[in-house]
């Protein structure tokens, strides 16, 4: 249901049954290498490229959760996911592996949480009873990309962040009624494209700061509630950098947000002493940090209510060269604990 | 870790085998480092004459204030003249070969001279030097080891 | 391309903002690495080139060529071992001016490329990144002898 200008409300509650959480060996080393339920020790993971490997965190994330729920791909309707390597053909590979009708999303590192709106606005309007969504990157094939080889020697700067070599993916499923303890994703909020006319591509967090405030502050606008609803506002790929300009930007427009709630998912995954810059980016770091750590630490009852907002920068190394602005996006989708 | 470890391992290997393979002898080894102020060596028919001449060649060079190490090597056509630069002074290389070229072809014009700064010149007469100090080195060898240095010094210049 | 429009209020007051909380790079720290690290570089490639002096018939001129060949190959090795690009977030400049540099730069992009092939893939994309420095050095080397050579023709060195 809408509400607001860009929001919608759940009122099925669609339930986040069961998660399939796949990591590298960086992350292995990471502060959260316990909330994964499969960690590769090597990057190519047996596979001879780093395209391929990408596409295998993905399929051995969805079948992990497919096996803690104890079903098989034939149970699951669609498959909403994404990621960032040209044209998301890993997602797709993948997906043509696991033989679910599939719908392939774009949104930069703000793919997890579109694919969970999106999947959970689905199974609310009864469109399937089970939907596989997710977002995965690779660092190796990632960096390939956008920035230089890999073990090209050229300097990061200290706004510079880390690719995350993961694989978050979540089983949405219909509210039977009869799944307390589960966690329930009960609003979304789409955001604009905003930019701001940064063009540094060794800057994301500062790029896509502005566009994190306005979707938290249209979130709370069209919900009519106020920050102290949650008990974490948690942002998807920030870094150091972007998590300050956002608290800044926050406190400046008057939000009554603590610093206590506001966290970042870049920021969590890894060690001070890792090699990560200003912390960690890319699709699969919001997908890993949600569906791993966070919603465990729900289960523990650490958290009741989070509101996760995931942001993407909408470059390609094309419009870098070519002295586009970044253009950034962010998502926010509300998950509680069903009691 | 083990891979850097590996790695070291190929690389002192390589530089113990390749070090081994030398006949530098004891003087030519150190003199890239120190003086070693080699006596002129004479490769033609021996008189007190060409003697004199040489050891005053070798004082004229020697006055240059910027270096600090000559070898004089008086073959049958040409005279070839070695010395080091000093440190600081390397920067006017150039300069000092010239001035230095000058100052001979105007003090003995009979004479045909090759002027080098370059170590590796320097270090191939100083070890001339020490093997005429062998018995068993003949005059002819001596000749054509200095028919090698000059070839050496025009290969670039 | 290049056709920057006048920026808007709200660009200019938000690069104001996000300025206050961006970390700086060590600019200073960042030069003294650079420095140091390039420097020790530099020292290896003098070392080299003594040892070619030394065993191998090269002069001070001609050992350039196989010093920056051993260079480039020792970088090549690090490359591949993973150390290279370590080092470079290390030193920065230091490590990415000297040969040893250019060598990673050709290097990396040959391993990243591998899997799609040896003609498209590490054909294609070898001077990926190097390839401007060897168009451009030729060219500035063509413009820079063109210059001197119209100085020469009208007299004036």
């Amino acid at each position: 249901m809408l509400k607001g200008k860009q929001s919608w409300i759940f009122n099925n509650r669609p339930v986040i049954a069961a998660t399939g959480v796949t990591g590298g060996p960086f992350e292995a080393n990471g502060r959260l290498s316990s909330d994964f339920d499969v960690l590769f020790d090597d990057l190519w993971m047996a596979e001879d490229s780093y395209e391929k490997a990408h596409r295998h965190l993905l399929e051995v994330a969805a079948n992990t959760a497919f096996e803690k729920e104890g079903v098989t791909a034939d149970d699951v309707q669609f498959m909403i996911a994404g990621d960032l390597i040209n044209q998301i053909t890993p997602t797709s590979i993948a997906a043509r592996q696991l033989k679910v009708p599939y719908l392939g999303i774009f949104g930069a590192c703000s793919t997890s949480m579109e694919g969970l709106a999106l999947a959970s606005f689905f199974v609310n309007y009864g469109g399937g009873n089970y939907i596989l969504t997710g977002a995965t990157s690779h660092n190796a094939a990632v960096e390939k990309q956008f920035r230089y080889p890999t073990e090209y020697g050229g300097q990061k700067p200290p706004t510079a962040q880390w690719t995350v070599t993961g694989s978050g993916v979540a089983l949405v499923k219909a509210n039977e009624g009869k799944d307390s303890g589960k966690p329930v994703t009960t609003s979304a909020t789409i955001g604009k494209v905003i930019d701001l006319g940064l063009t540094d591509p060794f800057n994301m967090g500062g790029a896509m700061s502005p566009a994190a405030a306005d979707t938290i502050l249209a979130h709370f606008k069209d919900l009519e509630i106020d920050p102290s609803y949650y008990d974490l506002i948690v942002t998807g790929d920030l870094g150091k950098i972007g998590h300050e300009t956002t608290f800044g930007l926050l406190e400046k427009e008057g939000l009554p947000i603590k610093r206590e709630q506001f966290k970042d998912c870049g920021m969590l995954i890894y060690h001070e002493d890792q090699p990560a810059q200003s912390g960690g980016s890319g699709a699969g770091c919001s997908a890993t940090v949600l569906y791993g750590h966070l919603l465990n630490e729900m289960k523990k009852r650490v958290y009741k209510r989070i509101l996760v907002v995931a942001t993407g920068a909408l470059l390609s190394p094309l419009t870098v060269q070519q002295n586009e602005t970044i253009p950034c996006i962010a998502h926010a989708v509300s998950i509680e604990m069903n009691e | 870790m083990k891979k850097l470890v590996t790695l070291t391992f190929i690389t002192v290997l390589t530089a113990l085998l390749t070090s081994c393979n030398t006949d530098a002898t004891q003087n030519s080894g150190m003199s890239l480092i120190q003086k070693s102020d080699p006596d002129p060596i004479i490769l033609d028919e021996k008189s007190e004459d060409k003697q004199k001449l040489v050891s005053s060649i070798k004082k004229d060079v020697a006055k240059f204030d910027e270096l600090y190490d000559v070898a004089v090597v008086k073959g049958e056509e040409e005279i070839l003249v070695a010395y080091k630069v000093k440190h600081m002074q390397r920067f006017h290389m150039v300069k000092i070969e010239g001035e230095i070229n000058k100052m001979l072809e105007k003090k003995y014009p009979k004479e045909n001279f090759i002027v080098s700064s370059d170590y590796k010149i320097f270090l191939e007469a100083v070890e001339l030097n020490d093997k005429m100090k062998n018995p068993d080195f003949s005059e002819k060898d001596a000749k054509k080891k200095l028919e090698e240095i000059i070839e050496l010094k025009k290969e670039l210049t | 391309m290049g056709n920057k429009k006048p920026e808007s209020k709200e660009v200019e007051q938000y690069k104001q903002f996000e300025k206050n909380f961006e970390t700086k790079r060590p600019v200073f720290k960042n030069c003294l690495k650079a420095f140091l690290v390039g420097g020790f570089i530099c020292m290896i490639g003098q070392a080299i080139t003594y040892f070619y002096i030394y065993f191998f018939s090269f002069t001070e001129q001609t050992a350039g060529n196989p010093t920056v060949a051993t260079m480039v190959f020792i970088s090549m090795l690090l490359t591949g071992f993973g150390v290279y690009d370590r080092l470079g977030q290390f030193a920065g400049a230091g490590s990415a001016v000297p040969v040893t540099g250019f060598g990673n730069a050709v290097i990396s992009a040959a391993i990243e490329h591998r899997t799609e092939g040896f003609v498209l893939g590490v054909g294609g994309n070898l001077f990926k990144l190097a390839g401007s420095v060897v168009l451009f050095g030729v060219f500035s080397a063509f413009v820079v002898a063109l210059i001197k050579t119209i100085l020469i023709k009208l007299g004036a060195i």
